[in-house]
């Protein structure tokens, strides 16, 4: 078993491991669920270290087979896609069970839930056969009920059930789909390798395909968010509890545009050449959109989520370019995105916890009460806004030049979208962090040292990728290529 | 040394004993039985599932005079039915205390419902399954009604009893159609008969037509549904669960036989037609179920969703499509039995079905709102439990024969039964207790559902055997 099962696996076995362990003992509860997640954090740093480029496709690859009457195995395996992606989901995950010291309340349940949740999405980012894929995806759905159902704040019911149904609705779509699939493909095989390289060979008919694509884009799509069916996603994550979000929004949301990528793209190029040009019309939506109705938030978890529903427009615009340089910025995209938005929900996080108010209105000075916390939201807001020597310009840059080659107006709104973007955030810190501090909030504590840990992680991380963006671009590179392989000799139909 | 044909019906036999010792104890104790009754009875059974397991190296044998077959697909039954009647033995335990009277005569009562299952899979011929299925339904006519005093099982047993009547009757005369056109009741002469023929005769095709009318009401599918909510919330619980696992099996078993073993050639005549009643019965049971508040009479509605599901598996007319119709109803044995046991356990401390009273279950139960958490993700399809394989398969039987659009009224019902099992959850998870008191759990209560948890997650995960299984069972018939 090699290192990407036990990436897959801990989380599973730190969940087991919580069932036997006496609710009351919560300091062992942590424990365990920090080693949980800390070890697949130090593999998934081994991972995007040792991937090696010269070899390039999929590596530390394993295979059992599971139900052979249908050709479903267990595979799984990272390439350089997806081992960004999985360190990623590592640094978030990690840095989420350290901020979930906070919770006291059904501190085992809680883990137990966030742990599975972990687990699931570590699965859809490795697993290399589409019946795991699915079974991971849907999953990692589920333990987001009772995780904000009962952790969470305000609409909290109502949010939870409606992020459920929806990305069910998705999922559900999607098997559909992914079961025409395979029983079109005609060789019985879940195995996403194998597949590929026989639709390379004999492809499915272009009508087929045609057709198909709708059911993969559009169930996936939900998770993205694609803009009409985002609405899910604001709502839930104002409702979560802090850490809960940092995953949502930092991770869950790039399954959407990874399986686009991998499965949608990857398997059904003549749909993609189809149907991505309304992607990316669509992209325009989410990112203005998405951006102008951040700008009239007046809660601050309401104006992160909608900042990342037009940041994923982003994302899914790189993706839809098809062309290496958009989709690798997409793909770096989805790194630094989740990076940043985890870091600010986090910072906020820590201090709705004191204020129990979101309103940024009646915020105001807080960065002379709490400066450490103001400096990580600072950074984010930075991040975000595209400042250089942070990861996100380095992303949001390799998109915009990508997808003026291709579709030129998309491009003029993205670009357009990082003015929003800074307008929305640098107005939050104004209002929320400087300017006369608000008397109420005089006795707000800051970060004590040991709490600073998840934030430096994340700012680091960040930073490092800002300044040195080939540590991940070299990885990407490496694999984008052969992900857009099956596109090759097709038809190029451009709107430009 | 035992004659060869006893060791065939060993299983028929050790039940049809086992009910007639209760009932002679009874007669020596002049009723005054114990409450462990059931229980004893549930360890008596035990020994039948090494006899199950020793007889599937006896290949397919036919005996009685062509009467009584024994075959992969009557053992993978078998299998379920003994299942179930074991945790439904464990449950009449829990539910004694409201029984009040006669526990000796309500357990035979379920183990002749139970010998009624186990003949049902092992019909070789359409009178034998006449008796086997008129066996079950007379056995939970009695049992229905059996709480004396309470107005609503009354009325469930009357409602069973006159609805049951009639749908014997469309069985019984659609068996004569059949016997008027083919000239023979057997199962082998019927398939010899109909081999090759594309194309029913009208007195085939009406005969056909009434006994899947007929089965439709074992099975609780529309269009001879109306009875289950009624009868599932005023039954026993032990009598709503076994009805809800085992006579819908058995129903199910009977639509395999008939129309995969025999009526398979024609199939493009009947597969259409069972595949709008899989689509009609899907939405209708889960869109009713939204706004119920009884848990019994949400699992009525619940039970005709699932039946529409597994009446995918028998219109795909594949052998996928009949091996996900078992490896469904295997799954839904365990999901369903373990919330007819968490809710038996939940009556016994509380005395009530009413959802809102779920309140807070997870603080006064852990392992309660678990095992129900568990099951009611299983039964809404989620992975990694039992029943979203079951699923899996059904869809991909559904779209291997053409029927998309069924896959597709499958999947949307998907999340409009998320929809109404997470609400539960939601009470259950989130919503403060109203009375914090923790609810104790019997032992067996407990045993009974580790074993249905491991059977939800371990099928679950490790689907292979069991699919195996489930395909060497309809072998034959493709």
């Amino acid at each position: 078993m090699g290192p990407v099962s036990w990436i897959l696996l801990l989380p599973f076995l730190g969940a087991a491991a919580l069932l036997g362990i006496p609710s009351h003992q919560v300091k062992w509860v942590r424990r365990i669920a920090a080693a949980a997640t800390g070890i697949p954090l130090v593999l998934a740093l081994f991972l995007a270290a040792a991937y090696s480029k010269a070899q390039g496709g999929f590596q530390w690859v394993d295979r059992i087979p599971w139900i052979r009457a249908l050709g479903i195995h267990y595979q799984v395996g990272v390439d350089g896609i997806s081992a960004v992606l999985v360190l990623l989901h590592a640094l978030c995950s990690f840095t989420g069970v350290l901020i979930s010291y906070r919770i006291k309340e059904r501190v085992k349940e809680y883990y137990l839930f966030y742990l599975l949740l972990i687990g699931g999405v570590y699965g859809v980012f490795v697993s290399l056969d589409l019946f795991f894929f699915y079974l991971f995806y849907e999953m990692a759905v589920i333990p987001m009920f009772p995780l904000i159902g009962i952790w969470g704040s305000g609409e909290k019911a109502y949010a939870t059930m409606k992020l459920t149904l929806y990305l069910t609705a998705g999922a559900v779509l999607a098997l559909v789909g992914l079961l025409s699939l395979y029983l079109i493909s005609g060789i019985r095989s879940f195995d996403l390798i194998e597949l590929s390289r026989y639709l390379a060979q004999n492809p499915i008919p272009g009508s087929f395909q045609r057709w198909l694509f709708p059911f993969l884009l559009i169930g996936f799509g939900v998770i993205a968010p694609m803009w009409p069916l985002h609405s899910w996603s604001p709502i839930g994550h104002a409702a979560a509890p802090s850490a809960v979000s940092m995953l949502h929004a930092g991770v869950l949301m790039k399954l959407g545009s990874y399986a686009i990528l991998r499965v949608a793209v990857g398997l059904l190029p003549e749909g993609a050449y189809t149907w991505l040009p309304w992607v990316a019309g669509i992209s325009i939506m989410n990112i203005l959109y998405g951006g102008f109705v951040a700008l009239a938030q007046k809660d601050i978890k309401f104006l992160i989520g909608y900042s990342s529903s037009s940041h994923m427009g982003y994302v899914l615009l790189g993706i839809a370019c098809l062309n290496p340089l958009a989709v690798s910025g997409a793909v770096l995209l989805m790194f630094a995105h989740g990076l940043m938005t985890a870091l600010a929900f986090a910072a906020v996080g820590h201090i709705y916890d004191q204020t129990h108010t979101r309103q940024i209105a009646e915020w105001g000075g807080l960065a002379r009460q709490v400066p450490f916390i103001a400096t990580a939201f600072v950074v984010s807001a930075l991040a975000s806004s595209g400042l250089p020597g942070f990861a996100n310009f380095v992303a949001e840059l390799l998109v915009f030049f990508g997808s003026w080659e291709t579709y030129r107006l998309p491009a003029l709104a993205a670009v357009f979208g990082i003015v929003i973007t800074a307008f929305y955030m640098l107005r939050a810190v104004r209002t929320g962090f400087f300017g006369p501090l608000n008397p109420r909030w005089a006795g707000l504590k800051d970060a004590a040292p040991f709490e600073r840990l998840p934030y430096f992680i994340l700012i680091t991380a960040l930073v490092i990728v800002g300044c040195f963006p080939s540590l991940l671009t070299d990885l990407i590179a490496v694999s984008v290529p052969s992900a857009l392989s099956p596109l090759e000799g097709l038809q190029v139909v451009a709107m430009r | 040394m035992m004659p060869p044909h006893l060791w065939y019906l060993a299983p028929e036999l050790w039940v049809a004993g086992l009910a007639a010792l209760i009932l002679l104890v009874d007669l020596a104790c002049k009723g005054k039985g114990s409450r462990e009754i059931p229980l004893g009875a549930a360890i008596a059974l035990l020994p039948v599932a090494p006899i199950l397991l020793l007889q599937v190296n006896l290949g397919t044998r036919t005996l009685l005079g062509g009467m009584y077959r024994l075959d992969p697909l009557a053992l993978f039954f078998k299998v379920i039915f003994v299942a179930a009647g074991i945790l439904v033995l464990v449950m009449t335990r829990e539910f004694s205390r409201t029984l009040e009277r006669a526990h000796a005569e309500f357990t035979a009562l379920i183990l002749l419902a139970l010998l009624g299952m186990l003949l049902a899979a092992s019909s070789a011929s359409f009178l034998m399954l006449f008796v086997a299925l008129e066996l079950i339904t007379i056995s939970f006519y009695v049992m229905t009604a059996y709480l004396k005093t309470d107005a609503r099982s009354l009325e469930a047993g009357l409602k069973y009893l006159i609805l049951g009547s009639i749908a014997s009757g469309l069985f019984l005369y659609g068996i004569a159609w059949v016997y008027g056109a083919a000239g023979t009741t057997s199962f082998a002469g019927l398939r010899q008969a109909l081999a090759g023929r594309t194309t029913l005769s009208p007195g085939l095709a009406l005969g056909l037509l009434l006994i899947v009318s007929g089965i439709t009401f074992k099975a609780a599918c529309v269009p001879l549904h109306l009875w289950v909510p009624d009868v599932y919330e005023g039954a026993p619980t032990p009598v709503t669960a076994f009805l809800s696992v085992g006579s819908k099996s058995a129903g199910f078993v009977a639509a395999l036989r008939v129309l995969h073993e025999l009526f398979l050639p024609a199939s493009n005549q009947w597969a259409g037609l069972i595949a709008w009643l899989a689509g009609l019965t899907i939405l209708y049971g889960n869109l009713c179920a939204i706004p119920q508040k009884n848990i019994k009479r949400l699992m009525g509605y619940s039970s005709i969703g699932h039946a529409g599901y597994i009446l995918i598996g028998v219109a795909a007319a594949s052998s996928l499509g009949s091996a996900a119709t078992s490896f469904y109803l295997a799954g839904y044995l365990v999901s369903n039995l373990t919330i007819f046991l968490v809710i038996s356990a939940f009556w016994q401390a509380v005395g009530s079905d009413e959802m809102a009273d779920y309140a807070g279950l997870s603080r006064r139960s852990p392992f309660l709102a678990a095992a129900m958490f568990v099951a009611l993700l299983s039964l809404a399809g989620v992975p990694p439990m039992v029943g979203f394989f079951g699923k899996f398969l059904l869809l991909l039987s559904a779209i291997q024969e053409g029927f998309l659009w069924v896959a597709i009224v499958g999947a949307a019902a998907v999340v409009i039964s998320l929809y109404y099992y997470l609400l539960l959850v939601a009470t259950m998870y989130a919503d403060p207790p109203k009375d914090p008191t923790p609810i104790p759990v019997s032992l067996p209560v407990r045993l009974a559902l580790y074993a249905c948890l491991a059977g939800i997650l371990g099928i679950g995960i490790f689907q292979e055997p069991c699919v195996r299984l489930s395909l060497a069972a309809v072998r034959s018939f493709f």
